[in-house]
């Protein structure tokens, strides 16, 4: 029995309804570990399977790379000859891809680059105010600008969109001035991904209609993420017509409500194309105490689903008895609640700790857990996206492959001379090198690798020949990023974890842009690739993984603690001074919903009675839950 | 799916080209003129080896010129092949979803199109010429992201293979096991395992049998085996006879096509035939090829595309005429070069590239439905073109205006308005010029389905020509060529074709047909108002009075022996009269003469020609017109 067909059989009903399902809208409301991806994968791999003689393609898209890389490995073991013919990505890649093919005919040109940095992003407004002779402060209007943007607003007319007209003209300016720098920089910010396929779309219906053709069916994982700007994107795409949509969404599990995520998202699809609709309640990951606390938590919720069925606990085999799948500690500091949770994952066995997460609200106590758990010598990391390296030597040698790409492109140059001079303690300003570079007409990366001959030493003098090799033959960057890997490793040991969990991003990195692009592609489009994603080094095994609740969407551990079960904690403070009714407390109470669901075997709640010096109610969750508070903390 | 336009800068004998090729595209033109060139670049553009540096383009590809004399230095080869749907969704399903990432759109409706680029540069760290293949986006940027991955490339060349099939076809290499058609169809050939080993069964025993029926071929195997003494160490070997194949494809291999000229003529194997039927067998083969293997060899919905040079070597003029019917009924694309009349034939004039050698490198001349000018789409251009609907349109999967017609002025000037004030205003003033002068070369297919009709049988003659003399009649043709051979300038020698217009069409028509493909001409006509009138309908086609005065020539005095007796011919008029038993014709007053010269034109015009030939004093008596005719003729390029 081929993969495929073992993997089919061993769906439930539900399941297998999903799996099977061909033509037509279908909506899919899966519980936390219900299989949905896998649901997902098989889908996809029967489809390719049962036409091996087609040429149609199968889209699914999802929200991180690396649920995309996860996706598209699946399907490979499934339908190796046929997974050409899948198309699995994010929103921003196939955005992406579709502005590369198809882009031209709004003015931009394939090899655009992708402003991943907000950094890269403020220069670059900043120059814009500054050559449109705006007032310098108005810099401070870029997350207006970005959402706009989310909201599929282009520049012209965006004022009206505003209640005081004279600040609403003020921005439009400013997001004129912001987009026309881009432009002219040949380059793309995320939010401009999704608006310029969307304009592209919107504009040239011709374009949709290649996608309607060649795409035969298409699947939404995580679809209660979708925003509006992404809900409006898919609908121009699939027009009056196409309804071969899957989408897969937890309307529980809605996050990302300050990002643009809705509920709202989950009704329109219902609303425009009518879906049959499947449910997953089976939760086949957390012991059945914890599926009642999260049954019991979620539906104090509003906003979701009426006709949702509760979650079913279907998992079999146990590791602990009864009683023991969650524990609530109640210590009387944040300080010595840091101290007791880590002393509790000292006592855990270190083989066992690649299995063991501590998940919080806030990044602010997950730092102060970090450090707790270095006392106790529980090797441990913060995993978060990142949307750039940490050591000199990484960000020196991307700066230096964006400046191969583009030989005029400032930012890359200060970057690169940043690096540098973090690297080796110069003072090379990365003026002088343009200005000389000028006089000289060299391009900036020879004009830097020229500059930095008076530094001296072994070290500098190769890579000032990587530098100058790749500026005069970008076509040979790979050499480039093997000789300068081979200079880091010289490296001393010293402080140099950076450049460990670098060189391990970097690795990974590599492996994923090969996977989704092939290993022979271009400068360019490996940078475009690079930006999309995450510079996190992938987990060390055996290391306890700290995560925000927000970055544990899609994970699962077999130990979770979740800390900070505090009033104005987990629910934040905003939410608890919107009040009870608010959007904002049903969007804290699927945090917690998600951060439960993630644990495999045992769930640690813990909270202290005071944060940072102020007194602190336990969550409401907490008793929601069912869960009986402690009458006195531990000592 | 099928190439609609073939780009080549700087490869041999190219500078730069631009050819439209149909489902059939005939290419003529003197030898060494790109002809073959042309064939090349398709088949180097379609075919690409993978995992073999330098494969593709030499030194030798490169377009040298007085500039540039070094191979390695100067711009780069470069063969563009586009495709463009004629609307939308007209290529097969499999072609569109395969290609889905390297596919161009027309926004607006929705066709496709699909560019591809090979460039080829001397590179400096290679030391060799390295070659680049990659797609286009409309505005000729490379593709980046999926559409530059390269299993792109195999899938596209699986649904053009290309096939050339060179001038030399030898049917003997043609049909051998190993050659690209005929080996290939062998090999798919499925014998069932039964058959197969039944078979080996009857040959090992027929084998057996025949080496029995002789002794001196039993001793013969027994004393080869001895070899295995001498040769092998070790366990000992042995050798035998086979006068039998050893398996059926042994068998297979060995297959031959055997033909039968007539019922009453042997049956002979095709190698034994002349080689105008041995040519004609290739040709036949490939067409089994196309319709028996190509679908299964690369994809259903592949289209061949087969360069096919001078199908009609070898073959009687009268097989020349009807082959290009087969041809034209192969399947795929087919671009044909030819050197003979007859196979010219039958080809529509829309189907025909002339290709020349000109100082500039090779040139191609046709005849297009369209032209095509390459400006950005502005939205100021729409109510222009919704006012000339049936002449203009913008083809948004080019990005190019296309003019269908001859474009007036008032249009035209609409036009540059339209462009004015935009970063590249000259450019594409430049640009718009150009089309609108090309433009007024149209012919439209009214005119040309006319041709078709009347100047089917000197078609042949006429584009094999260098240059064209449009006279009335029959006469004009034998005088003036015997004029033309006494000034050291023989019509035949130098290609050029008299065309007497009045039996084939009209003039306008030829004119226009010459300035369009390239054809230098003069023109003589009567001094009469049919000549008069002649005149104008030429300068109608856009000939402006300048042309129209080095051109053409009137005669002064009425019809061409009103003129012979007014530039006083009369004593030689009367003599070849005389000669020819016309009675009477010594004492002929000059309206007489003329009225019996009218009565036998051909005749007399004949003795006349051939007495100029021989005469230069009599050529230069004869009317200045005429002499004029030629010598502006010699003189034009």
């Amino acid at each position: 029995m081929s993969e495929l067909s073992s993997a089919i059989s061993e769906l439930t009903e539900a399941q297998t309804a999903a799996v099977n399902w061909v033509d037509g809208p279908l909506f899919v409301l899966a519980g936390p570990g219900s299989g949905k991806t896998r649901v997902l994968t098989t889908r996809v791999a029967k489809l390719l399977a049962k036409s091996p003689e087609k040429s149609f393609r199968v889209m699914a898209l999802t929200f991180t790379n690396k649920a995309a890389d996860e996706m598209a490995t699946r399907i490979e073991a499934f339908v190796p000859e046929q997974q050409h013919r899948a198309k699995v990505g994010t929103f921003h890649s196939f955005c992406m891809q579709m502005l590369q093919q198809h882009g031209s005919h709004i003015g931009i040109n394939p090899d655009f680059a992708i402003y991943s940095l907000q950094s890269d992003r403020v220069d670059l407004l900043r120059d814009a105010i500054r050559e449109s002779g705006l007032n310098s402060d108005d810099d401070r209007f870029l997350s207006a600008i970005d959402k706009l943007k989310a909201r599929l607003i282009q520049p012209e007319g965006s004022a009206k969109r505003f209640r005081d007209s004279a600040s609403g003209e003020r921005i439009e300016q400013v997001f004129r001035a912001y987009e026309a720098a881009l432009s002219r920089a040949n380059a793309l910010d995320f939010g401009s991904l999704i608006a310029q396929a969307y304009r592209l779309i919107s504009t040239y219906p011709g374009v949709a209609v290649h996608y309607r053709r060649t795409y035969a069916y298409w699947m939404f994982d995580e679809f209660q993420d979708t925003t509006d700007g992404q809900y409006r994107l898919i609908k121009a795409l699939a027009g009056d017509s196409f309804r071969n949509i899957v989408a897969v969404a937890d309307d529980d599990q809605i996050i990302y409500q300050w990002n643009g995520a809705s509920f709202q998202q989950i009704q329109r699809f219902r609303a425009d194309f009518q879906p049959t609709e499947i449910q997953l309640p089976t939760n086949y990951r957390c012991p059945p105490s914890i599926v009642a606390a999260a049954n019991q938590l979620v539906v104090n919720n509003t906003q979701r689903t009426m006709s949702k069925k509760p979650l079913e606990a279907g998992k079999t085999t146990l590791l602990y008895p009864d009683g023991q799948h969650i524990r609530l500690t109640r210590y009387s500091s944040e300080e010595e609640e840091t101290i007791g949770v880590a002393t509790e994952i000292s006592k855990i066995e270190t083989s066992q700790l690649g299995e063991v997460s501590v998940l919080a609200r806030t990044r602010a106590l997950l730092e102060r857990m970090l450090k707790g758990l270095a006392d106790a010598d529980v090797p441990a990391a913060i995993a978060q996206r990142r949307d750039n390296f940490r050591s000199p030597q990484f960000l020196w040698l991307s700066s230096a492959l964006r400046l191969a790409a583009r030989p005029l492109d400032r930012r890359a140059l200060d970057a690169l001379t940043g690096a540098f001079n973090r690297w080796f303690d110069t003072a090379i300003l990365s003026d002088d090198v343009a200005s000389a570079a000028e006089i000289s007409s060299r391009s900036l990366l020879s004009e830097w690798a020229a500059s930095v001959s008076s530094v001296g030493g072994e070290r500098v003098e190769a890579l000032a020949s990587i530098a100058m090799r790749l500026s005069s033959h970008p076509s040979t960057f790979r050499d480039a990023i093997t000789n300068s890997l081979e200079q880091f490793l010289q490296e001393s040991a010293e402080d140099s974890s950076d450049l460990e969990e670098d060189r391990a991003a970097w690795t990974a990195l590599v492996r994923s842009i090969g996977q989704s692009i092939g290993r022979d592609a271009q400068l360019e489009q490996f940078l475009q690739e690079l930006a999309l994603r995450s510079k996190e080094p992938p987990v060390v095994p055996n290391t306890v993984t700290l995560m925000t609740i927000h970055s544990a969407k899609g994970k699962e551990f077999d130990h979770v603690y979740v800390i900070g079960l505090a009033e104005d904690v987990l629910p934040s403070f905003q939410s608890v001074k919107a009040g009870e009714q608010s959007p904002e407390m049903e969007e804290e109470r699927r945090n917690c919903f998600v951060a439960i669901t993630r644990a495999r075997e045992r769930l640690c709640l813990s909270y202290a009675d005071r944060y940072r010096g102020w007194a602190k109610k336990p969550s409401r969750f907490l008793q929601e839950m069912g869960l009986d508070l402690p009458h006195t903390p531990v000592s | 799916m099928q190439i609609k336009r073939v780009k080549i800068s700087n490869f041999r004998s190219i500078r730069h080209a631009e050819i439209e090729l149909n489902k059939t595209t005939v290419l003529i033109g003197p030898n060494n003129a790109g002809k073959t060139a042309i064939l090349e670049a398709i088949r180097i553009a379609l075919t690409r080896r993978w995992g073999q540096r330098g494969t593709g383009f030499t030194e030798y590809d490169v377009h040298l010129s007085g500039t540039r004399t070094d191979p390695r230095v100067g711009d780069p080869v470069v063969i563009e092949i586009e495709m463009h749907e004629g609307a939308a969704a007209e290529w097969p399903e499999e072609v569109t979803e395969t290609l889905a990432d390297i596919i161009q759109l027309d926004p607006m409706s929705g066709q496709s199109s699909i560019i591809m680029r090979v460039s080829c540069a001397w590179d400096e760290g290679e030391e060799s010429y390295v070659p680049k293949w990659e797609f286009l986006n409309l505005d000729r940027n490379p593709l980046t992201g999926s559409g530059a991955r390269s299993t792109n490339f195999q899938e596209f060349f699986s649904f053009l293979p290309v096939f050339y099939l060179d001038a030399i076809r030898d049917a003997g290499d043609e049909f051998s096991a190993r050659s690209q058609f005929w080996g290939r169809l062998l090999r798919t050939v499925q014998i069932p395992d039964a058959l197969e080993q039944k078979s080996v069964r009857i040959f090992n025993l027929l084998n057996a049998k025949l080496l029995a029926a002789d002794p001196l071929l039993g001793n013969l195997a027994t004393s080869l085996s001895d070899i295995s003494q001498v040769a092998t160490t070790g366990s000992p070997g042995q050798a035998n006879l086979r006068v039998l194949p050893l398996n059926t494809w042994d068998l297979l291999s060995k297959a031959e096509v055997i033909y039968q000229t007539d019922g009453a003529k042997p049956w002979l194997p095709l190698v034994r035939h002349g080689q105008g039927v041995q040519s004609l067998s290739v040709m036949f083969l490939f067409r089994s090829f196309v319709d028996l293997l190509l679908g299964e060899l690369y994809r259903p919905d592949s289209t061949a595309v087969l360069a096919l040079e001078e199908p009609e070597t070898h073959l009687h003029p009268q097989a020349a005429r009807s082959l290009f019917r087969h041809v034209q009924e192969l399947e795929g694309q087919k671009i044909v070069s030819t050197h003979s009349p007859y196979f010219l034939q039958h080809i529509p004039f829309r189907d025909l590239r002339v290709v020349r050698a000109s100082a500039d490198g090779t040139e191609i001349r046709s005849l297009p439905r369209e032209y095509r000018c390459r400006v950005p789409h502005l939205p100021s251009i729409d109510p222009i073109i919704a006012k000339a609907p049936r002449l203009l349109e913008y083809d948004r999967g080019s990005s190019e205006l296309v003019i269908k017609g001859e474009m007036p002025d008032p249009c035209f000037r609409d036009l540059l308005l339209a462009y004015h004030g935009q970063p590249e205003t000259d450019d594409f003033h430049a640009r718009l010029r150009a089309s609108k002068n090309a433009s007024l070369e149209f012919i439209p297919d009214t005119e040309l389905a006319k041709l078709e009709t009347f100047a089917r049988r000197i078609r042949g003659e006429i584009f094999f020509a260098n240059k064209w003399i449009l006279v009335e009649g029959q006469s004009e043709y034998h005088i003036l060529h015997g004029m033309a051979k006494s000034i050291g300038y023989d019509l035949d020698e130098n290609g050029i074709a008299v065309i007497d217009f009045q039996n084939n069409g009209n003039p306008e028509c030829f004119a226009a047909l010459g300035r369009a493909l390239g054809y230098s001409w003069t023109m003589l006509v009567d001094g009469d108002p049919q000549g008069t009138k002649f005149l104008s309908s030429v300068a109608s086609r856009n000939f402006d009075s300048t042309c129209m005065a080095e051109r053409t020539r009137q005669l002064s005095a009425g019809a061409l022996e009103n003129q012979l007796v007014a530039d006083g011919l009369q004593p030689e008029l009367k003599a070849i009269l005389v000669g020819q038993s016309v009675s009477g014709a010594g004492t002929m007053n000059d309206t007489d003469l003329i009225a019996a010269l009218k009565d036998d034109k051909c005749s007399y015009a004949a003795e006349l020609g051939a007495q100029c030939a021989a005469d230069n004093a009599l050529t230069k008596r004869m009317p200045s017109q005429l002499r004029d005719v030629i010598t502006v003729l010699k003189a034009l390029p």
